[in-house]
């Protein structure tokens, strides 16, 4: 059966397809989806396209900003004001994946991809979904534990509170070929400091586990405490509680779990 | 930017020549960068259909039965390909060169032996449809034990990967198992050598990656011959191999090719023009085949991974006096060109040094991994890093500037090199001291003196008598034996025997090929 491409003006109508069709794939970038047709992925036979222009749009005129599912890497690299965002953005393939892959797509992408979304994970993201019933928005957490049962949904954008300050979010990612390559652990931290505190510490990790996830022990070590040396370490000791990372070629396991607190005490000192 | 140092060996070139040492533009660069260049998959012919692969899950299995029944009236379908089908369903590159025997099938036919050998090809009027096909033959495997380790390959009992090469070995002219290099007494030397050092490097399979996966189009052309479009690195290797598989006289093929997409080695095995010409064979139809990102990984051969023993003993004063090298190189399921490789390598060792007592056995190891193949100075690259982290580790051990101990224990003109061969316009000498001068490394000034040309010859260039057994081992009682990492040294190999092969060493490696050292940087003197 040849592959039906459908483009829609509207996300309901677009959203709709997806939900009414099992083997309907909806197609931002294409970096997944184009690669999984031309590897020979047969259980995608629709393709469904969307060219509302909300997709690609991005809202930065309050504390909280909100960035279109259809964004690319490359429109968050050229928006001043997303600048926390744009190491995460750095960090994802080379210029031409940065030009066609989008945010949206970043939250379906398996390990060791989906690097953008360790970040969003850390800010507490907001992931703004339209399924068959209409929009909704759902915690990013929430989403990533659903992500498998998701395929029917679109997603819409995503939103997050801007950091209060430069120090407060921190990003790193441990790759073997640079600055292009698969990550053998992405970390992201963000850390508000009210009266000297830390209080709502979020550390996410990915390629530490199935999908992206919270490091909670580190977070809990560090909650409520200045972010001095014995605080640092605590959170180093903890980080790979709770983990449960794969062998890749990219690294073993056990690899993964060793460097993932080298690698928290390096983001939480500030050393490069 | 190109510096040419004419002042050095200048009565030995030819300044007249009209191409060396002289600038000239790649006549195809032009079309390069400016996206002119076609390639093999810019042919769009009219009526072209699709050949696409079924390939293994499993590293080793008995292919117990194949249904292709319900992929032939899948849609789109025009032809389903089996093994039986393909008329000389064996073949090596080498043997069109008299140079081993044919192991590898086009297509599986009684078991496969790594994960992505080609086992069904379909033949379909798009890719899509091919893909469709694929999903509905049903084949029954039966798992076999696999190995994947070279030195496993060889322990007796081991699972046999390729039943060409019984002992998991390829088999040199026939009759040895290695390749072997012996030149002087070994043994001797390493019982007159101040230190003695043994070290493992473990090399990995590197992946070409070419931008340009490997692919061919084939055409029935007049005549009853047929014209093929080809990404191939070895063009008229490719049209031997395809007139050999398909069991035809070489001119009935016109072979197009040139344009490579990125190759590196990579393209140089004839991958995918048989079953393409095949396609077209049974179709009348032009058919392409070209290989998707991981086939390219799964079935496009990479480079062998390598692991390699180096034994040496160095006197205090920076003479090395005895080399020993055993190396295994992982061929995978079948000889592509490791087998070569292995030939490259033993006319390569010792290295560019000139030293009394060499003994090399080089093995070829089937494994039931993704078969091995050229790429870039293949047999030779990964000994030239094992053997030159082995100079730094020496250089540091009788406490000698690593450039310095290159230096001297270099070949000179007139020196025997372990091959029996006077060594002639060596030049490695006046290399290191301009390597050294561009990287602001100081020599001491008699170094800076020598050359290639002084001193060479002499006792350097006799061939002492070479032990038909080696020599029982008599260590010096000065001898200090040394290894690095803090692990315990590595235990002393056997003498050679072609059967059974050497057994692993009884402790841990001590270091991998991703050895740290940096101590080079903590010799430098001034």
């Amino acid at each position: 059966m040849p592959v039906t491409v459908k483009t829609f003006g509207s996300t309901g109508e677009a959203a709709s397809a997806l939900s009414s069709d099992r083997s309907a794939r909806y197609l931002g970038g294409g970096t997944l989806v184009m690669r999984a047709l031309n590897e020979g992925d047969i259980s995608i036979s629709t393709v469904v396209r969307a060219t509302d222009q909300a997709l690609s749009r991005i809202d930065v005129t309050s504390s909280r900003i909100t960035i279109g599912a259809g964004v690319t890497f490359a429109k968050i690299l050229a928006e001043r004001e997303l600048a926390f965002l744009h190491a995460p953005a750095r960090s994802i393939g080379g210029p031409a994946v940065r030009n066609m892959g989008t945010v949206g797509g970043n939250l379906f992408a398996p390990n060791p991809y989906g690097d953008f979304t360790v970040a969003l994970l850390a800010l507490d993201a907001t992931v703004s979904v339209q399924g068959g019933l209409g929009a909704r928005d759902l915690p990013i957490e929430e989403f990533l534990q659903s992500r498998e049962r998701q395929s029917g949904a679109l997603v819409l954008a995503v939103s997050c509170q801007r950091p209060a300050t430069a120090d407060a979010f921190r990003y790193r990612k441990i790759a073997r070929i640079k600055p292009k390559g698969g990550s053998v652990i992405t970390l992201a931290a963000h850390l508000p400091v009210s009266s000297g505190r830390i209080s709502g510490a979020r550390i996410a990790l990915g390629s530490m586990a199935a999908m992206q996830i919270r490091a909670r022990a580190a977070e809990r070590a560090l909650e409520g405490r200045a972010l001095d040396d014995a605080a640092i370490n605590a959170a180093a000791a903890v980080a790979a509680e709770g983990v449960s990372p794969t062998d890749n070629a990219l690294g073993s396991a056990w690899y993964r779990r060793e460097i993932v607190g080298v690698h928290l005490r390096r983001l939480l000192s500030g050393l490069e | 930017m190109l510096e040419l140092r004419k002042d050095i060996f200048a009565d030995e070139r030819d300044d007249n020549l009209n191409e060396i040492g002289k600038g000239t533009q790649r006549q195809d660069m032009l079309g390069h960068v400016t996206g002119a260049s076609t390639y093999f998959d810019d042919h769009k012919l009219q009526g072209m259909l699709h050949l696409k692969v079924l390939r293994s899950p499993h590293a080793h299995a008995r292919l117990r039965r194949i249904d292709t029944t319900e992929a032939e009236r899948a849609p789109g379908v025009r032809r389903i390909i089996r093994g039986a089908d393909v008329p000389v369903n064996l073949n090596t590159l080498l043997s069109l060169i008299n140079f081993g025997k044919d192991d590898e099938p086009s297509l599986a036919v009684d078991k496969v032996r790594y994960k992505g050998e080609p086992i069904v090809a379909i033949v379909a009027d798009s890719p899509r449809e091919a893909f469709e096909a694929l999903a509905k033959v049903r084949v029954d495997y039966e798992p076999l034990p696999a190995v994947f380790d070279v030195e496993e390959a060889l322990k007796p009992g081991a699972p046999v990967v390729n039943e060409t090469y019984p002992k998991n070995t390829f088999v040199y002219h026939d009759l040895y198992d290695h390749q072997k290099l012996r030149f002087g007494d070994v043994e001797r030397g390493f019982a007159e050598a101040d230190h003695v050092l043994e070290q493992r490097y473990q090399m990995s399979p590197i992946e070409h990656a070419p931008t340009e996966t490997n692919g061919s189009i084939a055409a029935p052309d007049t005549n009853g011959r047929y014209v093929v479009y080809t990404s191939t690195q070895a063009l008229f290797f490719s049209l031997d191999t395809c007139a050999k598989i398909l069991d035809v006289p070489s001119n009935t093929f016109h072979f197009i090719g040139g344009t490579v997409g990125g190759g590196f080695g990579g393209k140089v095995d004839t991958l995918t023009e048989p079953l393409a010409i095949l396609g077209a064979m049974l179709t009348g139809r032009p058919v392409r085949y070209q290989l998707g990102r991981e086939e390219e990984m799964q079935f496009g051969s990479p480079r062998g991974a390598e692991r390699i023993y180096i034994k040496d003993g160095v006197m205090r004063d920076g003479r090395i006096v005895a080399r020993k090298i055993r190396a295994y190189f992982d061929s995978g399921a079948y000889t592509r060109l490791s087998s070569y490789a292995v030939v490259k390598c033993a006319a390569h060792l010792p290295g560019p040094y000139t030293i009394p007592n060499v003994y090399g056995d080089i093995y070829c190891v089937f494994t039931n991994r993704t078969p091995a193949t050229a790429m870039r100075g293949f047999g030779v690259t990964a000994m030239d890093f094992a053997l030159e982290c082995q100079m730094d580790k020496l250089a540091h051990l009788v406490g000698i500037d690593p450039m310095e101990f290159r230096i001297l224990n270099a070949y000179r003109d007139g020196d025997m090199k372990a091959h029996r061969r006077e060594a002639k316009n060596t030049a490695l000498i006046e290399c290191v001291q301009v390597a050294a001068e561009k990287a602001k490394w100081p020599l001491r000034e008699d170094v800076k003196r020598m050359s290639s040309r002084t001193d060479g010859g002499g006792s350097r260039a006799t061939i002492s008598p070479t032990p038909r057994e080696p020599a029982p081992q008599r260590a010096a009682a000065s001898q200090q034996r040394t290894t690095y990492d803090r692990a315990p040294p590595v235990a002393t190999q056997p003498p050679p025997s072609p059967t059974p092969p050497p057994p692993r060493p009884s402790t841990p490696a001590p270091s991998h090929g991703a050895t740290r050292f940096s101590s080079v940087f903590g010799t430098r003197r001034r």
